[in-house]
């Protein structure tokens, strides 16, 4: 590790476009009804604070992985398992979100392509980037980054010219009180997309800056929570709060209503690739992990596993679920079940044994 | 020797690799292979065998533009009937030698017998629909089947949906107090909840014999011309009544929709023409008391004096602050007349249960069930201002002497 170093500004475009990936176009938060925004900027508060968990561990081994320091803070015995498991999680949140956007893009427009065919393009481009080297992912999010922003701010001033938003749809706010807010919140929001940050622990190893890094990354994370919260007041104050709940991909019809004197109208392509670049960097980023987690458990070579691991993820999304309805029920429940233990607990056991564990065999005076 | 083997290898691979590419065009349909419906007419049957009756207006390219135009329709209308919208829609297709593609379409209109019986169940489709785009205007055709409002040959544009919606959007913006109605419009209308939307609606005058060819644009009064005209008001999913003059226009300026219209008043023995060109209107509501809720109306209009044959000293800011008055008073009387129809028509589809809710969500929960009954005796206060801010060209108007 720590051979290859990426710039601050690159990281922050990664993560940035990682944590807008799927959630941008979905219906985020919608179990808060109407103010599924304001579910979006406490989950964010929340998944900032687990992230400062991570950054402290990354401040303690600057120079590892996850699984790297893992093994070394829980001994080989119990270490190497629990490293194992988060390869697998990360191959798994790969598949899911594989599935995700491969479903959603044939959701959306094309109809008859088979799921194969469209997840198998996907990944084949993320593992063509990724045989690059994970710097040139990030180099690549720089540009793509751009795009999403100039997409981002070129709908949202079509729907204010179209006369399309209504903020009265918006209010009114907490209307039972905060109670929905909150459960939403922790079903769904400080996990998802915040907690899946997790990842970031696998590839913080090669931020070029040990101490400003983490505080980049937070400041990414604050930034995507701003425009996913946006975004979905956007949907709402355009669409109504019961439309948006029930369609899987709220953005597109939100978007669809742009029409500026029967000129501009049907931008809703937009939608479908912000949907694409979105997945490819959520895919891009745990599969990068998974590949780096790999090479540091069983000392081999990342890109000799590239392949085996595509044909891996590529078909644990095609076996994952029957029907996208069964694929979404599962990765809700997956959110407050597995993934918190996954997420929260193991880390914070971590932080926990190697505080005191650095406690004991501090060199005492005399 | 080697060097070359690798080069060979990788040119079969590549070969092999490169019509994965291709696959990105499974689902492409050239654009000679799309019929492109501009319009949808959806009628009630007259069995539940065959409960939708849906009409299409496909645009037949080649007579639009085209170099072989063989100077017949530029549209055709195909129909198909099924038990669900879906599957009028398959009967339908089977007679065109197209793929029929519904990205377009600009038009839904529903007949109004249709309408009464209730307009939810045919609305899921188009929602759910990928192809179908949410910006589709609806309308309520009075009367008259759908198809027949489908299938009216129109003087401004080749397509008669094209037609309808630049009637739609002359009249919004002028005179007239239709508006902009469009599908996402009319489900967020049927939720809410002891009201229901308004659409617009849109008939067809004159005999139907020649309306249906282009011999109907051959004379310079048509036989036949589509109207929109009147307002469709709901309860829930359910057309109630229509609306027209004086009420529709006080309905429209409650839901703040109104950008440009006409008021006529009388003056001494003649009457003055105002064209009030700028309505802001804000419905809100007190309620802390759900039960006795007081909803307060704020209208404030710009006018301008278009016609005034009378010897009024329209100089003086006093005769036009006594004119602006009347106005208000005239603004006033439209509001009040269309709270009146919506009472009797038993559908808060103007909006006060919603004004409730934003102001107390609380109490609007404990009485949202009999709503009913509230709307129709709740205590309502119109605070309204005009002005008058210029009399045009002229100031006083000529005089015989």
């Amino acid at each position: 590790m720590g051979t290859v170093k990426v710039g601050l500004i690159q990281f922050f475009s990664i993560t940035l476009l990682f944590e807008l990936g799927t959630a941008l176009v979905v219906n985020l938060g919608m179990a808060a009804g109407r103010d599924a925004w304001l579910s979006i900027l406490i989950g964010s508060a929340g998944g900032i604070g687990v992230f400062a968990g991570y950054a402290y561990l990354y401040r303690k081994y600057p120079e590892l992985p996850f699984t790297a320091y893992t093994r070394k803070v829980l001994g080989k015995y119990i270490g190497t398992p629990v490293a194992l498991i988060y390869v697998i999680l990360y191959i798994n949140l790969a598949a899911r979100d594989l599935r995700d956007g491969s479903t959603m893009l044939a959701m959306a427009t094309m109809h008859n392509t088979p799921l194969f065919i469209l997840s198998m393009l996907m990944i084949l481009s993320s593992a063509y980037v990724l045989h690059k080297g994970f710097e040139v992912l990030t180099r690549t999010s720089l540009v793509f980054l751009l795009l999403v922003l100039l997409i981002g701010l070129f709908s949202t001033l079509m729907l204010m010219f179209s006369g399309s938003i209504n903020l009265n749809r918006l209010l009114p706010m907490l209307e039972d009180g905060v109670e929905p807010v909150i459960r939403s919140v922790l079903h769904q929001n400080y996990m998802f997309p915040f907690g899946e940050m997790i990842a970031f622990t696998m590839l913080m190893p090669f931020l070029s800056n040990v101490k400003k890094g983490p505080w980049v990354i937070a400041g990414a994370m604050l930034v995507s929570a701003l425009m996913l919260s946006f975004t979905m007041a956007l949907n709402i104050s355009v669409l109504g709060d019961d439309i948006v709940e029930r369609s899987p991909l709220p953005l597109m019809p939100t978007i669809s209503k742009i029409s500026i004197s029967d000129f501009i109208q049907r931008v809703d392509i937009f939608v479908v690739m912000v949907l694409i670049i979105g997945v490819f960097f959520k895919i891009s980023v745990f599969f990068a992990a998974a590949l780096i987690g790999i090479s540091d458990l069983f000392g081999i070579p990342y890109r000799k596993m590239l392949y085996p691991c595509t044909l891996i993820i590529l078909f644990t999304s095609m076996l994952d679920a029957r029907s996208f309805t069964e694929h979404l029920d599962e990765g809700g429940r997956l959110l407050y079940t597995v993934y918190p233990f996954l997420m929260i607990a193991i880390p914070a056991v971590l932080i926990l044994v190697s505080v005191l564990k650095s406690y004991f065999s501090a060199p005492r005076p005399g | 020797m080697n060097n070359k083997r690798l080069g060979l290898s990788l040119l079969i691979t590549m070969q092999m690799l490169l019509p994965l590419v291709l696959t990105g065009c499974w689902d492409s349909v050239e654009l000679n292979r799309r019929a492109i419906v501009s319009g949808v007419g959806i009628d009630r049957g007259p069995s539940d065998d065959q409960k939708y009756i849906l009409s299409f207006q496909v645009i037949i390219a080649e007579e639009i533009s085209g170099e072989q135009t063989r100077s017949s329709s530029p549209v055709a209308l195909y129909s198909g009937s099924g038990r669900t919208m879906f599957e009028a829609l398959a009967n339908a297709s089977r007679q065109t030698a197209r793929f029929l593609s519904l990205g377009h379409v600009r038009v839904v209109v529903i007949s109004e017998e249709f309408a009464r019986e209730g307009i939810k169940d045919m609305l899921d489709v188009l929602e759910r629909e990928s192809d179908m785009r949410l910006t589709s205007l609806v309308f309520i055709s009075k009367d008259q089947p759908a198809s027949e409002v489908m299938s009216t040959m129109t003087v401004f544009s080749k397509i008669p949906a094209n037609d309808l919606v630049e009637k739609l959007d002359t009249t919004s913006k002028q005179f007239g107090y239709n508006y902009k109605m469009e599908v996402d419009d009319v489900i967020r209308g049927i939720q809410v909840r002891g009201g229901g939307p308004v659409i617009n609606g849109v008939f067809r005058t004159g005999g139907r014999e020649r309306g249906d060819s282009n011999d109907n644009l051959k004379t310079i009064t048509p036989d036949t011309i589509l109207r929109i005209s009147r307002l469709a008001v709901f309860k829930d999913d359910k057309l109630k009544g229509w609306l027209e003059g004086k009420t529709a226009f006080g309905t429209v300026l409650l839901l703040n929709k109104l950008k440009e219209f006409p008021v006529v008043i009388k003056k001494d023995n003649g009457y003055l023409a105002f064209n009030v060109y700028q309505s802001q209107v804000s419905v809100d509501a007190e309620a802390k008391d759900p039960e006795h809720p007081v909803i307060i109306i704020k209208i404030t209009q710009q006018a301008a004096l278009k016609e005034s044959p009378n010897s009024l000293d329209l100089t003086s800011p006093e005769v036009l602050e006594k004119l602006s008055e009347q106005l208000t008073m005239e603004a006033r009387s439209q509001i009040r007349e269309a709270i009146a129809a919506a009472r009797k028509l038993e559908s808060d589809y103007i909006g006060f249960g919603e004004a409730v809710k934003r102001e107390n969500p609380h109490g609007w929960k404990k009485v949202k069930d009999h709503w009913e009954d509230i709307f129709a005796a709740c205590e309502i206060k119109i605070d309204a201002d005009t002005v008058i801010r210029h009399t045009d060209m002229r100031g006083n108007s000529f005089q015989v002497y």
